[in-house]
């Protein structure tokens, strides 16, 4: 398959596996950073493609060191810290639309967040209803 | 197709940069990895990052004919 050759790496596989991780995080911000400072289409588009294909690298790389438990996942966050945030970007939330509709008399109701289990009853809602009621 | 911009060619060269050093860190991995998950993912993305590589590659290569060959104010 490859060269079975008796080397031995000064790293341990979790450290290459690690920096090749993190390399692949920077190179997505790199690709994104060059694809917003692209002025030739085809040239923004290649930067498109490339950080999308680098992301899915990322995302994999990331689950296989996961399942060889060579990554220990941040712990959860605490239910009073969800309901902190949710009670203070409500009211933020009723603000900001405030602002909207007295300035435009308009209002907006689009989510992009739709986790899996919603999405099913979702799209059988049609328009502009939130996705989270 | 418009002609590639100075900023866009230093994007480009720095891309295949980290590309080079990623071929490389994979080629380690394969080579002294031990998991065989992470040795056949990176035979795989060895070659995702050699197209990489080529595409920008090839960009360079499809601008070099509108290329003005003198310095534009």
């Amino acid at each position: 398959m490859y060269q079975q050759q008796q080397k031995q790496s000064i790293l341990t596989e979790e450290d290459l596996a690690g920096a090749i991780l993190s390399d692949l995080k920077r190179v997505v911000r790199e690709y994104a950073t060059a694809a917003t400072e692209s002025t030739c289409p085809d040239i923004r588009q290649l930067f498109t493609k490339l950080m999308n294909s680098t992301l899915t690298l990322q995302g994999q790389l990331f689950q296989a060191m996961q399942q060889a438990n060579m990554y220990n996942a941040a712990s959860p966050a605490l239910r009073q810290e969800l309901d902190k945030q949710m009670k203070q970007y409500q009211q933020t939330k009723q603000k900001t639309t405030q602002f909207v509709q007295q300035n435009l008399g308009q209002q907006q109701n689009q989510t992009f967040y739709t986790p899996a289990m919603q999405q099913q009853t979702n799209q059988q809602q049609q328009g502009n209803q939130p996705y989270y009621m | 197709m418009k002609p590639m911009t100075a900023k866009e060619l230093e994007y480009i060269a720095d891309s295949m940069s980290n590309e080079e050093l990623l071929i490389k860190q994979c080629t380690a991995l394969a080579v002294t990895g031990t998991t065989p998950a992470l040795q056949n993912l990176s035979l795989q993305f060895l070659q995702t990052h050699q197209n990489h590589y080529d595409s920008l590659l090839h960009a360079i290569q499809h601008h070099q004919q509108m290329a003005p060959t003198q310095p534009q104010q």
